[in-house]
């Protein structure tokens, strides 16, 4: 059964205690100087997994409110990483992570161009790098435990759970509660990901990408592809077409010059 | 193997198939010998806490941290030491009752009080108070600034265990002595303006009571506007006094309009001092040794600058520096002073006098038997009986006190005291009640303390090797309580000559318009900037 978690933005207080767990849990180093994990400044990086931006909004009234959104790798149902990825060095897991396998990725970094949230990210500090993304925890996930992230929070803004409960628990809180905005990011974005998010913010003010299309990447691309043996049967086919008729042309001529030659001399 | 004798691009049949064999052959091991399997996932080298290692959703003991603002005054923290143990959310949550004592979504503040309780709870120290000793030491360095300190009560109980003494070492003249070697042009005593605070939160209290008891709504003096609502709260704790200002703003009318000792002290040493001593106060630096992380909060806060006013550059703040215990301890071991070693000294006079009424401020119910010492002599002229002088049932670690006295010519006297703003909420949540059943007040006095024990239990007070405990805050508290008794020459702050000499020299008298102007300070409704649960 796929899972999936629910991350209630209204829930955030800006601890950053799921930044921390990150960390902690993949050994990854801190730089806050350069790449803070909590605030205004705070991006997805090669060692940020997961941050908390901080977004100066205003409120029904107009009045300005502070609102956090924990960030990291939704985890695509048809993740564009993977379907561009040569080397299957980016799979999608039954449980729901798309994971990263850096001993078969080759570094193009082809996943990156093809991401429409930009999430991968590449460790170009290091002499041997790789490409470095949220994993979901997969390893917890196969002990039947929740995302580092999410079992820290202390304010239980993340819900983990099975995908069609979470969905359902979304469509029920936005629907019983009516400061929140009418919309399930992530339900349908690039045909569905495993973390999806309620808010009372319009989620475009939160720095989220809205423009990304509901249609999976993969699957557009499929309709392409997937003409390709029709269409090289049929490209052959012509060709061979084309092949037989200039040959047929060419032996005609041939034997109507040897004839020409023959009577004149 | 068959050269091509200078001919390149022939290669014998023979050649190419070996070729070709060798790179299968090369293909195929590699392949049966891991190349197709998938390695290791990414991540998950790492560990988390055990009580977060545990299938699916269920509740825990401790969960997350607190939330601290980068741009917090007071406290920061190094994620790089959060191990995410949760006792800072203890300390938040169930000691102070403010973390969870909100609603989600917050406002536009991260709710803090700057009390830095969760920085004694941290056990990697990933929270500390924000590091002004490069600062200080730079004033220090600079020979055109003339840089004055003043300590609190409470550190001089407590700076000891910095350096391997027992919890409560009384070290004051040590202190003092270690001060004026790292070049503090001044050493002054926030007993001092403890015992101003005394005069002025003293004379203030007899203004509401005589008030009341006229049952009158009257102003002040020199026509200011004056709050007359009793119970009258203290005004001390940086830390209650934001507390106050965001659970219960409606009851800000109750606080004492007096600036805590290290903010008179601040606003004196830049006019009154400068003056006499005919300094620029430019040029002076104010550095104050707290038991406490909300005191730079409070030197912060903008209305904070009475001698910058006065001085006509509202740029300049009373206090430029306010230091915790830590950084004092740090500061001493940075210049290499072994304060143990050290030979007593006094603190400077024109601001160097205190008196044990003062000392006690430092502990809960401190300031309440200070004041009922003075405010017995301020109501009836004359000086406390002896019972006065050890007021059992206002001292004590117990979270919640009360006491009630008659005071001749007045009547009963109900006094309550609380420490750790969980206490707080007691007496709060009672005073409202009773407010809006139109009950006549419990209290006239209540002394609000916003850390357990009082000062010396601070967030800015020496480390433990356990959690803050009872044990080491009854070990300072009885050090207070000795000094005050058998130390110190005077009991009764307006016996401090000092005191009497600024009276007499510059402020006039109790709640002039001076003091107002310098001594007294008006509060920030801070209730808008969260939703207070009503029941937590």
């Amino acid at each position: 059964m796929s899972k999936a978690v629910l991350v209630d933005v209204t829930k955030c207080y800006g601890c950053g205690a799921c930044t921390v767990a990150c960390k902690l849990w993949n050994g990854k180093k801190y730089d806050d100087a350069k790449k803070p994990t909590v605030g205004e400044k705070a991006q997805l990086t090669d060692i940020n997994w997961t941050v908390v931006s901080k977004h100066q909004v205003p409120d029904a009234s107009g009045k300005t409110v502070w609102r956090f959104a924990k960030k990291q790798c939704l985890h695509c149902e048809e993740p564009a990483c993977a379907s561009s990825c040569l080397v299957g060095a980016l799979r999608k897991t039954e449980e729901g992570p798309v994971v990263y396998y850096p001993d078969l990725c080759v570094g193009c970094r082809y996943c990156m161009i093809a991401c429409p949230f930009g999430i991968p990210k590449y460790e170009w500090d290091k002499s041997f790098p790789e490409v470095s993304k949220c994993q979901m925890c997969s390893s917890r996930l196969a002990k039947n435990e929740v995302p580092a992230c999410v079992s820290v929070c202390p304010n239980g803004v993340m819900k983990f759970g099975d995908s069609d409960q979470i969905l359902k628990d979304a469509r029920a809180t936005i629907a019983s509660d009516k400061r929140y905005i009418k919309h399930i990011y992530g339900e349908k974005e690039a045909g569905g990901t495993a973390w999806m998010y309620i808010s009372d913010q319009p989620f475009e003010k939160l720095a989220f990408k809205t423009a990304v299309k509901n249609q999976s990447l993969p699957e557009y691309t499929w309709k392409i592809i997937n003409k390709i043996p029709a269409a090289l049967v049929v490209w052959g086919g012509i060709l061979t077409g084309v092949y037989m008729i200039t040959n047929r042309r060419n032996a005609v001529k041939s034997s109507k010059n040897n004839e020409n030659k023959g009577g004149k001399s | 193997m068959e050269k091509s004798d200078g001919k390149t691009g022939t290669v014998s049949r023979r050649t190419f198939l070996k070729g070709v064999t060798g790179a299968g052959l090369t293909g195929a091991v590699a392949a049966l010998t891991g190349c197709k399997s998938t390695g290791k996932p990414a991540g998950g080298t790492g560990w988390t806490p055990q009580q977060y290692n545990v299938p699916e959703n269920w509740p825990v003991q401790v969960r997350g941290r607190v939330p601290i603002d980068t741009e917090n005054p007071s406290i920061v923290r190094d994620d790089k030491k959060c191990i995410l143990c949760g006792q800072c959310i203890e300390a938040c949550s169930k000691v102070q009752s403010v973390q969870g004592y909100y609603e989600l979504p917050i406002k536009d503040d991260i709710t803090c009080v700057n009390c830095g309780q969760c920085s004694l709870w941290c056990p990697t120290a990933a929270i500390s108070e924000r590091d002004d000793v490069d600062k200080v030491i730079a004033a220090l360095k600079d020979k055109n600034l003339h840089v004055i300190v003043q300590t609190a009560p409470a550190t001089r109980v407590a700076v000891g265990e910095e350096f391997g003494m027992p919890p409560g070492s009384i070290i004051e003249g040590k202190m003092v002595a270690a001060l004026k070697k790292m070049g503090f042009d001044g050493v002054f005593d926030t007993n001092f303006t403890a015992d101003l605070t005394i005069m002025e939160e003293g004379t203030e209290l007899v203004t509401r009571v005589k008030n009341a008891l006229a049952g009158g709504h009257g102003g002040g003096e020199g026509g200011h506007h004056a709050p007359m609502a009793l119970p009258q709260f203290t005004s001390c704790s940086p830390g209650w006094v934001k507390f106050c200002e965001y659970f219960y703003p409606d009851l800000l009318d109750h606080m004492s309009t007096c600036k805590s000792p290290q903010q008179m002290l601040g606003a004196l040493a830049k006019t009154y001092y400068a003056k006499k001593k005919r300094i620029d106060p430019v040029k002076i630096v104010s550095v104050s040794i707290m038991p406490c992380t909300a005191k730079k909060f409070e030197a912060a806060r903008p209305e904070m600058n009475s001698a910058g006013i006065k001085n006509g550059n509202a740029k300049m703040i009373d206090v430029d520096y306010a230091l915790t215990t830590r950084e004092l301890a740090k500061m001493m071991k940075i210049f290499q002073i072994d304060l143990t070693a050290l030979k007593d000294q006094r603190y400077d006079n024109i601001m160097g006098e205190g008196t044990g009424a003062a000392v006690i401020f430092g502990t809960t119910g401190g300031v309440m038997e200070a004041a009922i010492r003075s405010g017995y002599f301020l109501l009836t002229g004359q000086n406390p009986p002896e019972l006065l002088f050890n007021l059992e049932p206002v001292r004590g670690l117990q979270g919640v006190k009360k006491a009630a006295l008659n005071v001749p010519g007045v009547g009963e006297l109900r006094v309550a005291i609380s420490h750790g703003l969980g206490n707080a909420r007691v007496l709060l949540d009672q005073l409202r009640d009773d407010k809006k059943n139109h009950r006549e007040p419990r209290f006239h006095f209540i002394e609000f303390m916003s850390c357990p024990g009082g000062c010396i239990g601070g967030g800015g007070q020496p480390r433990t090797a356990l959690p803050p405990s009872d044990a080491v805050r009854q070990a300072r508290l009885d050090s207070l309580y000795t000094m005050d008794a058998k130390i110190y020459k005077k009991r009764l702050s307006h016996e401090n000559k000092e005191v009497q000499q600024i009276y007499t020299e510059f402020l006039g008298k109790p709640n002039s318009k001076l003091a107002h102007e310098l001594l007294h300070t008006k509060y920030t409704d801070r209730g808008s900037h969260l939703t207070a649960k009503k029941k937590a």
